[in-house]
């Protein structure tokens, strides 16, 4: 990607969805509205994410996902084999949608294509593919119907494989496969999510990525550096760059996408805390091998709260790739 | 034998009926409503979840755990010397609880389950067991930030929940669950949990179940039947080497077996047939009329509807049971 600069500023996929959509959604579930009048305004919400990222000044852009809900019930809803069960408790008061297996799980078409190149069509930058992976898809699913989560999880990866292929004869030059599932057991199955992900990204020409968050990713690394993908996507800012120590005893092969934000907090983080978190990661990270991005997806935070974390991060860079070239970048 | 629910129950019902429990929740959070209010709220819903169980036709059931954040917070947070920080996976599902932190001595405060308990008995036909967090558990789950070691924790916190065991003993309850899933990822902890057992049902008077889940109990067994409980609860689908251990080790002639036998975390509905080839094999190796037939684990995995269902087949079972020994 030599037209990118040092230091690429990305984020994880998801933004908050402005009210009109958010409202628009709600009269869709209880049948007030059309498909088609839905589909404009998710259109229009992308188009203004996809504003949003350029005046930013964000190097690989994504398409906000204005259509999706769930992360995973998305998928579930746009493929072959899958019932919607019901609402399911994570903690708290937050439920999600739980898809069921009822039968042999494939693509009826391509998922998330025609999103990409709407996204596309908008803007110069690179927009990102992006696609829930088999793991996940499999964890947070009821399995009705295969006789081991082993079968299901390698139906999926043909599947999500067959959806990456499509995204790339679309033009995406990145791919990113999120996997917050895949340390849910980290030593009966992690062996199974890699095998997954090897199908998924087999033959790819496009830059690939994943993204993992929550939970222990110390238990699967540096295991995780066997995963077939170029980039992988993790959350430091949220535990104080503690996994840099992890990195520390054993050197991180592939390219690293930085979580520099709190996509948790309200808090908007300054410049000068993701230019620290940048410094900081240096001690352990050559400068080719740092993407700058959030910890994970934003759309829990309200627009103004991810405009001005997203204006600091690329700020926070900007300031880290000046400091590298006159030399007084010190890694802490 | 009997039927009996062994945790917690979804506090909402399925779509498109509304989630009172949730909107009150998110009411509470919002300052819209008052503690009390919210609590009449988790009465309604807790009187739902017991009907369910009801309805369903078990012997045995529990106030499915409505007012219960997660299985730590809910005690912690009445106790002394714990803070409450960030979220963590619970074992290996989907499900997040809020880490208790021990910042200093932990001690009991007050009764914890007590007057939870009474309101489920006064809204039950049915006998209801109170569920406790197992102290090894709870410890497991926190963080340690003030003993020199686990095993101190440990055995603080066995020495503080005693105390709500007692406090339990003045209603007198047909059986007090002591849940202690994570025993089984940590064998090696077998004379620390030991102790703890013994410090925790020191001069408790109700009878105690043990119960474990999202594994089995190789090389556990044995010494969990040697310690004074009066049940043992074993989750055969997560563990399904649980078969092996029973068949090999053999189950007290004294003690009840907790039989978690249909999936707790999974909607797809045992057959009648199915289960009753189960508790065929069973059989061999434990009298059914010591059995206590049951899910896997709390149902909270589950939709409501799926939860029922899973009641229902409980019952079911039971009654084809009782044709075909008769």
């Amino acid at each position: 990607m030599s037209e990118l600069p040092l230091f690429p500023t990305t984020t994880v996929g998801s933004f908050p969805k402005p009210p009109y959509l958010l409202e628009a959604r709600r009269k869709r579930l209880r049948g007030q509205i059309e498909p088609e009048e839905l589909r404009k305004l998710e259109e229009q919400a992308t188009r203004e994410w996809i504003q949003r990222q350029e005046e930013l000044g964000l190097d690989v852009l994504v398409d906000g996902e204005m259509y999706r809900g769930d992360m995973v019930a998305y998928f579930a809803d746009e493929m072959e084999g899958f019932a919607i069960a019901g609402l399911v408790r994570s903690y708290g008061n937050r439920y999600y949608p739980k898809p069921v297996v009822t039968g042999p799980v494939g693509r009826k078409r391509p998922i998330t294509v025609d999103w990409f190149r709407f996204a596309q069509s908008l803007t110069g930058k690179p927009v990102k593919g992006m696609l829930t992976g088999p793991y996940t898809i499999a964890e947070w699913s009821f399995n009705e119907y295969y006789p081991t989560r082993r079968e299901l999880v390698m139906e999926l990866a043909r599947a999500i494989h067959e959806e990456a292929v499509d995204l790339e004869r679309a033009g995406a030059r990145f791919i990113q496969i999120d996997e917050p599932a895949i340390h849910t057991r980290p030593d009966e199955d992690f062996e199974l999510a890699r095998e997954a992900m090897e199908i998924v990204t087999d033959g790819l020409g496009a830059y690939t990525i994943t993204h993992v968050c929550y939970g222990d990713v110390p238990r699967i690394y540096p295991r995780m550096l066997d995963l077939p993908v170029r980039q992988i996507d993790l959350a430091l800012k949220n535990e104080d760059f503690a996994l840099l120590e992890v990195f520390r005893k054993h050197p991180f092969t592939k390219d690293i996408g930085l979580g520099v934000i709190d996509a948790h907090s309200h808090r908007v983080e300054s410049p000068e805390e993701v230019l620290d978190g940048i410094r900081r990661s240096l001690a352990v990270f050559a400068p080719e091998q740092v993407y700058v991005s959030p910890d994970c997806g934003l759309k829990t935070r309200t627009t103004e709260e991810a405009v001005g974390k997203l204006r600091s991060m690329v700020e926070g860079a900007r300031r880290a790739r000046e400091e590298l070239r006159s030399g007084t970048l010190a890694p802490r | 034998m009997r039927t009996t629910h062994v945790g917690s129950y979804p506090k909402i019902p399925d779509l498109p009926a509304p989630g009172r429990w949730r909107t009150a929740a998110e009411k509470l959070q919002r300052g819209e409503i008052t503690r009390e209010e919210f609590r009449r709220v988790e009465d309604e819903v807790t009187r739902e979840a017991i009907a369910d169980q009801v309805e369903a036709g078990l012997d045995m059931v529990t106030d499915g755990q409505i007012r219960w954040e997660d299985g730590q917070t809910y005690f912690a947070r009445r106790m002394s010397g714990f803070s409450i920080d960030g979220l963590q996976r619970w074992f290996d599902t989907n499900v997040y609880y809020r880490q208790p932190v021990a910042e200093g001595p932990v001690a009991w405060r007050e009764a914890i389950t007590v007057e939870d308990y009474r309101f489920a008995r006064a809204h039950s036909p049915k006998p209801v067991r109170p569920v406790v967090t197992g102290p090894y558990t709870l410890a497991r789950l926190s963080q340690n930030r003030y003993y020199r070691s686990f095993g101190e924790f440990v055995l603080a916190l066995a020495r503080a929940l005693n105390q709500e065991l007692h406090a339990l003993d003045a209603e007198a309850p047909p059986l007090v669950q002591v849940d202690e899933p994570a025993i089984l990822h940590h064998r090696e902890d077998l004379p620390l949990f030991r102790e703890a057992t013994a410090a925790l049902l020191e001069g408790v008077r109700s009878p105690v179940a043990l119960y474990t889940y999202f594994g089995d109990a190789r090389g556990l067994l044995s010494a969990f039947a040697e310690m004074p409980f009066h049940a043992v609860g074993l989750d055969f689908v997560a563990g399904p080497r649980n078969w092996e251990v029973l068949e090999a080790e053999g189950f007290p002639a004294d003690r009840r077996l907790g039989f978690g036998i249909l999936d707790a975390r999974n909607t797809r509905l045992e057959t009648v047939d199915e289960v009753l080839r189960a508790l065929d094999r069973l059989s061999r190796v434990v009298s059914l009329d010591r059995v206590d037939l049951g899910p896997s684990a709390g149902l909270e995995f589950l939709p409501r509807r799926a939860a029922k269902a899973k009641l229902v087949r409980l019952a079911e079972v039971k009654r084809a049971a009782l044709e075909v020994t008769r």
